[in-house]
């Protein structure tokens, strides 16, 4: 599926161009990225835990899950319009990025191992609840979900590092990081 | 200051970190998942205090379940930030970002160690704290702890956000 028209007209756009031109608007969209995304992953790594029964499994899991989640959604929502926003600056050298496409792929993994709890495992819940540590299952999940979402940070990163590019590293690009001095 | 940024970024160690490209990202990410653990168990206290989770819970007990977690995460984030600095001292120097960044963390260093003392002495006294400064004090903490984020962020983003106020 040849891609290339969609992110062309993406990066053409007359919003990328003025999130391009913009002095602020990137750095912007860019902070309200890590927010969110660091909220995501917070309050996923929470509930993560609590399925692998650490600290202890005293709490309600039910009742914690139901409580965070709508924050994690909420900052998924966010994090995800600030991603395409941000895709959408640069589309057609990162929709050619590795990092970018392993980040993707990750998040569908890491949403199909969400999917799948809810679905099924989550279906017993009433039997281990809190004062029972979780079905192995359930442990498996936590365990995923913790490793995905870690890897989506590191994937991110990368393309952030990188601005992008692979191995070709064109001259004129102003990088996130200072090469040595000497 | 300038002077021994640039005295730092010159020396082994921070040239060490610079060209092994990989240590970079890598230290990066630790400060971002670090920030969710910081950030998140901020929140939950936070949150507690507006009585929108864990209102079943006494409000000491919320917070002893995550301070040990903010402040083990934040210890964290304090070395892969201070090798992070050591790596490009003239970039950090020269950001008006990252001055008020470490300013307002050493508010919020201050104002999580008083709420700790505050807890502690509340539940001690069976006192309840006042609830709409507490709630007020809640949202402030979450909008620092924002804030400290945001300037972070736009360390390398400096010139752009500050325009002439960057300290280069």
């Amino acid at each position: 599926m040849d891609l290339t028209p969609l992110v062309e007209a993406a990066q053409n756009s007359a919003l990328s161009e003025w999130m391009r031109t913009s002095l602020k608007a990137v750095a912007i969209i860019n902070a309200f990225h890590v927010l969110s995304l660091v909220t995501v992953f917070g309050t996923i790594f929470l509930v993560d835990l609590r399925l692998l029964g650490y600290p202890n499994v005293q709490r309600s899991f039910g009742r914690m899950h139901h409580e965070l989640l709508r924050f994690t959604w909420g900052a998924f929502g966010i994090a995800a319009v600030t991603g395409v926003l941000l895709f959408m600056v640069n589309a057609v050298t990162y929709h050619r990025n590795t990092a970018f496409w392993l980040k993707m792929v990750t998040i569908v993994l890491a949403g199909i191992n969400m999917f799948v709890f809810e679905r099924v495992t989550a279906k017993s819940v009433a039997s281990w609840d809190k004062g029972v540590l979780p079905p192995p299952a359930a442990r498996l999940a936590g365990a995923l979900s913790i490793v995905l979402w870690v890897a989506v940070i590191v994937f991110g990163r990368w393309i952030g590092f990188t601005k992008g590019y692979d191995f070709s590293i064109p001259e004129n690009v102003q990088f996130d990081f200072s090469l040595p001095t000497q | 200051m300038l002077e021994f940024a640039e005295w730092l970024q010159a020396t082994p160690f921070s040239v060490a970190i610079q060209s092994t490209l990989w240590l970079t990202p890598l230290l990066q990410t630790i400060h971002i998942t670090m920030i969710g653990i910081v950030f998140v168990s901020m929140l939950n206290v936070a949150l507690r205090v507006l009585g929108l989770i864990r209102a079943d819970e006494p409000l000491a007990d919320v917070w002893r379940r995550f301070a040990p977690w903010f402040w083990s995460a934040l210890c964290v984030m304090a070395t892969t930030g201070l090798v992070l600095s050591i790596s490009e001292p003239i970039r950090q120097v020269t950001a008006l970002s990252f001055w008020l960044k470490m300013s307002l963390l050493a508010v919020g260093i201050v104002s999580a160690l008083s709420f700790g003392r505050a807890i502690r002495a509340a539940a001690a006294a069976a006192n309840p704290v006042s609830s709409g400064k507490a709630r007020i004090v809640a949202v402030a903490t979450v909008l620092l702890w924002v804030a400290i984020m945001f300037l972070g962020r736009w360390i390398a983003y400096d010139v752009e956000i500050w325009e002439s106020w960057h300290l280069a």
